[in-house]
């Protein structure tokens, strides 16, 4: 079959339809939409359309997908939202724009297709009613206009010599390509020309880029493109421009996509300017003329929607033309690939301000075939912020961040509350939520949804049992918040110390079920180890939680009881009670933690939900002046560009991008490339901050999780032996203990046992005791059976053997 | 090790000729060995001969030489004993005086005079040849990050290698760098296993951790194993046994080894009795603080009463070069054993228990009937004895 054949039997909607699909296949597949949900979303709107039935209008099958999608595939939902939504819909109708019922078009919805070919009914390319509703007709939004792709051709069909790897001798550039670059040559300098009597200087600077990027690439063979196949159809005889949509804001897109499309601009050459035929006025009505009126000037913009009414031959031959050369696309990506001097060409446009052609000349003299610099490593520059001065300036427009850790015995249900918190406040969406749902009810466990939010490792997920610190941040109107959500579990307390040690204040979950509060509090629970860690750590303000009333109908008797027996507890743990607050909530069904409960359900309760009380923590001031202290909590590779990252709590001090730093009780020294303050780069960063840094000049290897980073010149002496001041939860006699300081974790060797103090005025009460009773204070020394460790006076330290907490203490 | 000769006079001075045959008895010769002593063993020596003309050259030379021993040296990684000495008989070769090393070696006797064989000594000996069968275990005990991979026998453990891992925290989006890093961990225990541990002669292999660590390290194993095909693992699937510990560093082997699931295995090992022994110590100290007492000074009066049921001491304490302190735990040792009520057990210092024992000065007593203030008199005539020796803490 020739080739006109092949173009006259096209259908044009079918091609379009077909490539389209192609090309958003991909797109599926990086989204993730696997062959179950694709049957899922099948079965779904099957469901929902028995429900709803076929005769509403507003509701398409498209619409009907994508709500599934967002509730991952939850029909109930799917089908209120939907309910609810047309009803809003048929107001829109009415102001939208008319006579869609005809409409057999060429743009596409993006996000229509893919499900359309999905659906094996819907294959009949039937358009579902009242897809076009919310579009006017002609004033398609850009981002939904489908893009034109050439099908493969045959390579017999091709009608050019241009293409395959054969291409053409460096200098020897055929006669299409030779044409296409004097028109387009031609054409850039009439740009100009129109661009330079134009006052906006950036829009110049732009168009001589683009025009530069064209004439430099003269030169460079470029492997020209299949050319198009040319349909004689209205809406075809376009050509692409990128760069000029990239530099001239855009005046009828409403909804910028991640994927700008191209606009379709008048080539003022290639197509006649004819007057709109009868059935295209009937189309296009009032728009129409608008259009051809501000034709002339919308020319020079080159911005402007522009079709051909019923091409003659000529004209489809033209534009047909258009295609045969290097597209700009391709001389464009040619050029940025070759030319290793064109960001240099343009700092050169920007800074300059004279005339356009003695740029060109300019520019014309740089060499773009210049050798690469060599890389050298980049000296990272120290700006010699005063970090402290800069701080108090920005105090007061930036909300505080505040560290909390949520503590509580095993199963009491914390990282269901943090998953809660963050679900309720916009951090985690509802489809994310859905999943986790429909996976946890999976391996059957459904109430651990919310939980699986913040316990993402496998490990973690099989067993239920959160292991590791999970780090979460949220804001509200009044602050932010990093939610270090700890594990219950015995064994896994190093990793609560290393969560308590980065706190600004603690929340304690209770589980305020029958016999579960009892078995947190009595002796080998973690709800008083908990509590007492998070003390001896130097936290001061407690939030109880007491979780799970729901399951006991709110009842006001066990609150408070658990109420009298806690505040007890924790006022002989050191907490003042004016820093002890109770909140009676449910993380499962979220009440009184984001929203208050329904009205009646607690009636005797009024005071604040939780994040209320959140709300009024404020975190404690920290000396920002003092040398650089933080402990590292994790070293990983940030990515190709940052090969070492740490990140930690700044402790004390201030730090600022090109700082030198060293790990201690490391030696190398390492400098700082970049800051992340809650994932915004920052230039410095003050104590208090969750930062990553990205180091430079350093190996992996030589930092490890637990060292302490200080500035070079203000280092800190690792000790081997130390003595320190401690409170004894259990008995000590010199024994062999671990040594925890946040996410340090060292062995060590009770080597004395210097005295006991008194604990009202810490006078010594005994020398030399045989051994420390619980509850006791003391002064001890500690030998480190390994390496030094980073430890200076001050340090707070905890010590454990045997799986307890056998003292918490500060280095003397 | 093999008693060959033995040649004790009643003065108590005389000779014992041993023969080594495992490197577990070098450790024994070490608790032997002292300075002062004499030992008679082979070695290798460079001879150079001096010719009529001048010219020298150069032999190695096999003999038997005798040396009085300076310093003895151990290295519990490599099994080996380097003693330190004076020659004390001159050969043809030699002079008396001049400097040798002798490196033990095994399947080579060796003889140790000594002017007094105590009961300590003689009990070592005894104990070194015992043949009753021996029971070597394996042990991994690891958190995350950190794994040790130990080598326990009769009266030793012996660290074959410590794994200490940066591993990568779970992050919010990013936990593949955690699994991957966690991944190359157990890769680096199960080499280390197959490398250190002599898995077809272990009795047992305790795979011991905070959390499923250890469960998840011995499915490792066996799936590695089942991939590589390794029939000695596999077979030896039965021995591989998860305990449950609180951290992975070397001391958490106290905890492994009184554990149930271990004890019904070892029983009746050394260890697991060292162990249990250490834990009533312990035990006692917190539930009736008056019948514990450890500390030379303390428990020396403990003994003094005849008040002493078990008497803890570590080898360590014989090992010392100072004579008379020496003779004086050797006095404790054979006065609770005369008294009829006491038991006497002298734990391995290289065992975790010894060390924790160790830890308290060395010696330790479970009393029969409680004591007070063992302690008090100690602290006046301590401020005495400050003045003039203020290292001197007691606990050391």
């Amino acid at each position: 079959m020739s080739r006109h054949k092949i173009v006259r039997t096209m259908n044009l909607a079918d091609e379009l339809d077909d490539y389209d699909g192609d090309d958003y296949y991909e797109e599926e597949e990086n989204e993730g939409m696997s062959q179950a949900d694709k049957a899922k979303m099948a079965d779904g709107l099957r469901r929902v359309r028995e429900v709803i039935g076929d005769d509403v209008p507003t509701i398409t099958n498209d619409k009907i997908e994508e709500t599934l999608w967002y509730y991952y595939f939850d029909v109930e939902r799917s089908i209120t939202y939907l309910l609810m939504g047309a009803t809003e819909k048929k107001k829109q109708k009415k102001t939208a724009a008319v006579d869609s019922s005809k409409a057999r078009a060429t743009f596409w919805d993006t996000r229509d297709s893919k499900y359309w070919r999905i659906d094996p009914r819907n294959i009949d390319n039937r358009i579902p009613p009242g897809v076009w509703d919310d579009i006017p007709f002609g004033g398609v939004p850009i981002c939904r206009l489908a893009e034109l792709v050439p099908p493969p051709i045959p390579v017999g069909a091709r009608t050019t010599g241009l293409l395959g790897g054969s291409g053409p001798q460096p200098g020897k550039v055929s006669k299409l390509a030779a044409l296409a670059k004097a028109r387009s040559k031609a054409k850039a300098e009439k740009a100009a020309e129109v661009a330079g009597n134009d006052s906006s200087q950036s829009t110049t600077a732009v168009s001589l880029l683009n025009r530069l990027s064209k004439k430099v690439s003269t030169p460079i063979p470029v492997e020209a493109p299949a050319p198009m196949p040319v349909t004689p159809t209205p809406a075809a005889a376009t050509e692409y421009d990128p760069p000029a949509s990239e530099s001239i804001p855009q005046q009828n897109d409403k909804i910028p996509t991640e994927k700008t499309r191209p606009n379709f601009i008048a080539d003022p050459d290639s197509t006649p300017k004819a007057l709109p035929s009868g059935f295209a006025k009937s189309m296009f009505g009032r728009r129409l003329d608008e259009m051809l009126l501000d034709l002339d000037e919308e020319i020079a913009d080159a911005q402007l929607i522009y079709f051909s009414v019923a091409p003659s031959q000529k004209a489809a031959a033209k534009a047909k033309q258009g295609f045969e050369g290097p597209s700009p696309d391709d001389v464009v990506i040619a050029a940025q690939s070759q030319s290793k001097g064109l960001n240099k060409g343009q700092k050169a446009e920007k800074s300059s301000s004279t005339a356009t052609t003695s740029i060109q000349k300019g520019v014309d003299g740089l060499k773009i075939a210049e050798p690469p610099e060599k890389p050298t490593a980049p000296k990272i520059a120290r700006k010699k912020i005063d970090v402290v001065a800069e701080y108090e300036k920005s105090k007061a427009k930036r909300k505080e961040n505040a560290n909390l850790v949520v503590i509580g015995h095993v199963d009491a249900g914390k990282s269901t509350l943090m998953g809660r918190l963050l679900y309720d406040t916009g951090v985690v969406d509802e489809r994310t939520i859905q999943k986790y749902k429909q996976e946890a009810e999976k391996i059957g466990k459904s109430s651990f949804a919310l939980a699986w939010v913040l316990d993402q490792t496998g490990e973690e997920r099989a067993r239920g049992v959160t292991i590791d610190i999970a780090v979460n941040a949220f804001e509200t109107e009044k602050g932010r918040f990093t939610i270090l959500d700890a594990p219950g579990h015995r064994d896994f307390i190093p990793n609560m110390i290393a969560g308590a040690a980065q706190a600004d204040f603690a929340v304690l979950v209770i589980d305020s079920s029958p016999g579960e509060f009892e078995a947190g509090f009595n002796i080998r629970g973690q709800t008083k180890e908990h509590a007492l860690l998070v003390r001896s750590m130097g936290v001061q303000r407690i939030i109880v939680a007491v979780n799970k009333l729901d399951l006991l109908h709110w009842d006001q008797d066990r609150f408070d009881e658990i109420r009298q027996q806690m505040s007890q507890f924790l006022t002989t743990a050191g907490f003042q009670s004016k820093n002890v607050s109770f909140i009676p909530c449910s993380g499962l069904t979220g009440d009184n933690i984001v929203r208050k409960p329904e009205e009646g359900l607690v009636s005797w309760y009024s005071g604040p939900t939780l994040i209320e009380e959140l709300e009024t923590a404020k975190p404690v001031a920290k000396a920002i002046e003092k040398a650089l202290r933080m402990t590292i909590t994790d070293v990983y590779r940030g990515g190709v560009t940052n090969p070492v990252t740490i990140s930690g709590r700044i402790e004390v001090g201030n730090l600022q991008i090109g700082d030198t730093i060293i790990g201690i009780p490391g030696d190398e020294k390492a400098t700082v490339k970049g800051i992340e303050v809650d994932n915004e780069t920052t230039e410095w960063a003050v104590a208090g901050n969750n930062v990553q840094l990205h180091l430079a000049g350093i190996e992996m290897d030589h930092l490890k999780i637990g060292d302490v980073v200080c500035h070079a010149d203000s280092p800190l002496v690792p000790l081997k032996e130390f003595e320190a001041k401690i409170l004894a939860f259990e008995s000590l006699t010199p024994m062999m203990v671990d040594i925890h300081r946040g996410r340090l974790n060292a062995s060590g060797r009770i080597t004395k046992l210097v005295a006991t103090l008194d604990k009202g005025n810490g006078t010594v009460t005994k020398k030399k005791p045989r051994h420390i009773s619980p509850g006791s204070l003391a002064v001890i020394s500690i030998l480190v059976t390994g390496a030094p460790l980073p430890l200076e006076k001050g340090s707070r330290v905890v010590l454990r053997a045997d799986g307890l907490t056998v003292a918490a203490g500060v280095v003397e | 090790m093999r008693l060959i000769k033995q040649q004790i006079e009643r003065d108590g001075s005389g000779i014992v000729t041993l023969y080594p045959e495992e490197p577990e008895d070098m450790w024994h010769a070490y608790n032997l060995i002292r300075v002062g002593d004499t030992l008679r063993a082979s070695a290798v020596r460079r001879i150079v001969s001096e010719s009529s003309t001048g010219s020298t050259s150069s032999s190695r030379v096999h003999m038997s030489l005798t040396i009085t021993v300076d310093k003895v040296d151990f290295d519990s990684q490599a099994g080996q004993l380097h003693i330190n000495g004076r020659i004390a008989e001159e050969n043809k070769f030699v002079k008396i005086g001049a400097h040798h090393t002798l490196d033990l070696e095994l399947n080579r006797n060796f003889t140790i005079g000594k002017a007094e064989w105590d009961s300590v000594s003689l009990g070592v000996v005894r104990e070194a040849c015992d043949p009753a069968e021996k029971a070597e275990i394996g042990a991994v005990v690891l958190h995350e990050g950190l794994a040790n991979v130990c080598l326990i026998t009769e009266h030793m453990t012996v660290l074959r290698q410590r794994i200490d891992m940066s591993i990568p925290r779970k992050r919010t989006g990013s936990i593949s760098a955690f699994e991957k890093a966690m991944d190359r961990f157990y890769e680096t225990i199960y080499q280390s296993i197959l490398r250190h541990l002599p898995v077809a002669n272990l009795k047992v292999i305790l795979l011991a951790s905070p959390g499923f660590l250890a469960e998840s390290l011995q499915k490792y194993i066996f799936a590695e194993a089942v991939k590589s095909d390794n029939k000695m693992i596999l077979s030896a699937k039965p021995k591989f046994v998860t305990v449950h510990c609180s951290t992975g560093h070397v001391h958490a082997l106290n905890e492994v080894l009184k554990s149930p699931a271990v004890i019904a295995r070892l029983a009746d090992t050394k260890y697991a009795k060292e162990t249990r022994a250490m834990e009533s110590f312990f035990k006692m100290m917190q539930t009736d603080e008056d019948r514990a007492w450890y500390g030379p000074k303390e428990v020396e009066r403990a003994i003094e009463k005849g008040a002493v049921g078990t008497l803890l001491v570590s080898n360590s304490l014989f090992r010392s070069n100072n004579m008379s302190e020496r003779r004086k735990y050797v006095q404790m040792v054979e006065e609770v054993k005369a008294s009829g009520a006491g038991e006497v057990m002298i734990l391995s210092s290289i065992h975790e228990s010894g060390q924790r024992l160790d830890g308290l000065g060395g010696v330790a007593a479970i009393l029969i009937f409680p004591l007070q203030d063992l302690d008090e008199s100690d602290e006046e005539s301590e401020a005495e004895a400050a003045v003039d020796n203020p290292g001197d803490g007691g606990l050391q």
